[in-house]
């Protein structure tokens, strides 16, 4: 958690459905937004179930989980088409969205986070390393950066460390 | 002497190398499971406790299954921040100690399963150690 959040500027992404996936997609929502790629045997499916399993306790929270949504960039454009990011995302939780852009609107979004990835696309090797900050990143729903969980993450924790954020912040209009 | 006759030694080199092999069936598997395949995707990972209960350091060199096109043995590690995977070619075991292949480290990567996997089903895949021993594991297909 930030003391002072940080507004983030514009980007532009396309979500699972083809549609605009920009600034004014994080606004009025809490957003967990978590860097990755499809062809990920390790570390993107254990950090997509933690986050259904924290979506599921947030869900079952008093304030419920209307106003949260779960965020999963591809960094990996190259072969996350929107139809697989789609099919991939829904599989762990069918309220996920999956967003991918161009390399520069990912370098652009995930700068501003301090989000590291690197794609080491090699000619001829179909399954080329990708290296994902593990992090998962929550952005309030006045587009500011507002915390990060660092892993090993733990989808309870992430529950209650996220009750407390969104009550600290103060009661919404709603 | 009868003992010299050819059949005999090798009555005797065999019961040598079983003894050699039941030494090594001290390294046990346990927990082995392998993630369900989101649909559309052509890997996955499988994961296992393995224990050397035998007083020798036993390596794994390599993993091998019919389920799959190819089986891999990796690390998901840490770089500069970020996260990634690497090969790892051989693992040694310490002697009487246990090593955990686990999500976000060793793991087996599975790659194009020739069939799609479902929470509850069985997969076989073998494990090659140094020195010869082979041991098939079935894994458990798990979400």
């Amino acid at each position: 958690m930030f003391p002072d959040p940080k507004p983030l500027t514009a980007f532009a992404f396309t979500d699972h459905e083809n549609r605009a996936f920009d600034l004014s997609r994080l606004k009025g929502k809490w957003s967990f937004l978590f860097f990755g790629y499809t062809h990920c045997p390790d570390i993107c499916p254990t950090t997509l179930a933690i986050l259904a399993r924290a979506h599921e306790s947030i869900v079952k929270s008093a304030v419920g989980a209307k106003d949260v949504q779960f965020v999963f960039i591809s960094v990996d454009p190259n072969r996350d088409t929107a139809s697989k990011l789609g099919q991939y995302v829904s599989y762990f939780d069918t309220s996920f969205l999956g967003v991918t852009g161009d390399n520069a609107q990912l370098g652009n979004l995930a700068g501003q986070l301090g989000a590291a990835y690197e794609v080491a696309i090699t000619p001829g090797v179909e399954n080329y390393p990708v290296y994902h900050t593990a992090a998962v990143f929550l952005v309030d729903p006045r587009a500011r950066y507002h915390a990060v969980f660092a892993p090993p993450l733990d989808a309870e924790e992430i529950g209650r460390r996220f009750e407390v954020l969104r009550q600290l912040d103060g009661p919404k209009a709603t | 002497m009868r003992w010299r006759h050819p059949v005999f030694a090798g009555l005797i080199s065999a019961l040598t190398a079983l003894a050699a092999a039941t030494e090594d069936a001290g390294i046990t598997v346990r927990d082995a499971w392998v993630r369900e395949t989101p649909p559309g995707m052509a890997m996955t990972a499988g994961y296992m406790v393995l224990q050397n209960k035998t007083s020798r350091p036993q390596v794994l060199v390599a993993a091998r299954s019919s389920g799959f096109e190819t089986v891999t043995i990796h690390r998901t590690v840490a770089k500069e921040g970020m996260t990634g995977m690497e090969h790892s070619p051989q693992i040694e075991l310490l002697p009487n100690a246990s090593l955990p292949f686990a999500p976000g480290g060793y793991h087996l990567m599975l790659l194009n399963p020739k069939r799609t996997l479902h929470a509850g089903d069985r997969v076989e895949i073998t494990l090659e150690f140094r020195g010869g021993l082979v041991l098939p594991v079935a894994y458990e297909v798990r979400k």
